[in-house]
């Protein structure tokens, strides 16, 4: 452990308070031992830093309100229900006996088509882990809108 | 030996468009970033604005975040920042005269008298008004350190300087503080025996706001 100076112990109490859990933690035992041997000499200092802590303290912001919290989640615009991405949207379901004659175009059109019933009818995402609140249960972004989070 | 980001897993799920995932992203970021852009700016309108932009910026670049590049933390305060100075330079910042927050709740408080949450409130805005009066250099190292609680070298990374040059903001940031609620506080009318809260105390000066 680098012995603490006092030059250094002034510089770290007005840069960063009275709160030892603030100082640089590589110096902060250093700097602890200098204001407990050096009490005199430390204890003004640490005591007109506190006195400005306190004021500094003093100043709360207010918690964000759900208004802006819908606004922020809803920019994301992610789907409510599952709707399939990336490579699920390719898991299509394909009955056998759509595929019984079918050309080529007629694939592509029924694939498509049930792809679109696939979405419509897909699970809501998990909800596992969602902590109650009312504004979780809006629905997120419009619908038909571009991808925000893809 | 780099602990893990504990925001990466949640930030990845974001990327994956998981709505889960983005209510407790905004959930767990949102009010420190509100907190920074409301003390940075001194307008709560704004800050809000700053707070709903940064997140519109993260939305587009999380699929693009590669873990280990930078905590998402620390992504988070740059882009935040990056929001907070464009406002500051279309201000022109002048320091002083643009405060409308209402100081907030003492809901986490627990019983609390009238007097003490009036006196609360108004402490707190002569803090408000004595930050808003700092240089935004000043404001911003002591905003990220004390109130975002930011390490040293976070917090100087961040600002793109070194750790003494950070520490000597800091240093003139405090001072200049404590100058200024000193005379404050000298200008406060000495309390009598027991301050009745009317409706007109020394409430602080409305702010101008400046658009």
């Amino acid at each position: 452990m680098t012995p603490m100076t006092p030059q250094r112990f002034a510089q770290i109490v007005d840069a960063y308070g009275a709160d030892p859990r603030r100082w640089p933690e590589g110096e902060r035992a250093s700097a602890c031992a200098f204001a407990a041997a050096c009490p005199h000499e430390a204890q003004p200092r640490l005591d007109a830093a506190a006195a400005l802590d306190a004021c500094l303290a003093a100043d709360t912001v207010e918690a964000p309100g759900r208004a802006l919290q819908r606004r922020i989640v809803a920019s994301a615009h992610v789907p409510t229900r599952g709707w399939a991405t990336g490579a699920r949207s390719t898991r299509w379901w394909l009955p056998g006996a759509a595929l019984a004659g079918a050309g080529v175009a007629g694939l592509v059109a029924g694939a498509m088509a049930m792809s679109s019933v696939m979405m419509m009818s897909g699970e809501p995402t998990s909800t596992l882990h969602e902590p109650s609140s009312s504004y979780l249960s809006t629905g997120f972004g419009t619908s038909g809108e571009e991808g925000g989070v893809q | 030996m780099n602990p893990r980001d504990p925001d990466a897993e949640l930030l990845a799920r974001v990327a994956r468009a998981d709505a889960s995932a983005v209510r407790q992203f905004v959930a767990r970021k949102l009010p420190r970033l509100l907190a920074l852009a409301v003390r940075m700016l001194g307008d709560r309108m704004e800050a809000e604005d700053v707070a709903q932009e940064t997140f519109v910026r993260i939305w587009k670049q999380a699929p693009h975040w590669r873990e280990g590049e930078a905590r998402v933390d620390t992504w988070l305060h740059r882009v935040a920042m990056n929001l907070c100075y464009d406002r500051l330079r279309v201000r022109r910042e002048v320091p002083d005269d643009t405060l409308d927050e209402t100081q907030p709740d003492d809901a986490g408080q627990g019983p609390i008298t009238p007097e003490a949450a009036l006196e609360a409130r108004q402490q707190g805005a002569r803090v408000r008004q004595a930050l808003a009066a700092l240089p935004p250099r000043q404001r911003e190292a002591l905003v990220l350190t004390y109130y975002q609680a930011l390490s040293n070298a976070e917090a100087a990374g961040l600002m793109g300087l070194t750790v003494d040059a950070l520490e000597s903001l800091l240093v003139r940031a405090r001072r200049s503080l404590r100058a200024q609620l000193s005379e404050a506080a000298a200008a406060k009318p000495a309390p009598q025996g027991r301050p009745r809260a009317r409706g007109r105390e020394a409430e602080p000066t409305p702010a101008a706001r400046k658009r």
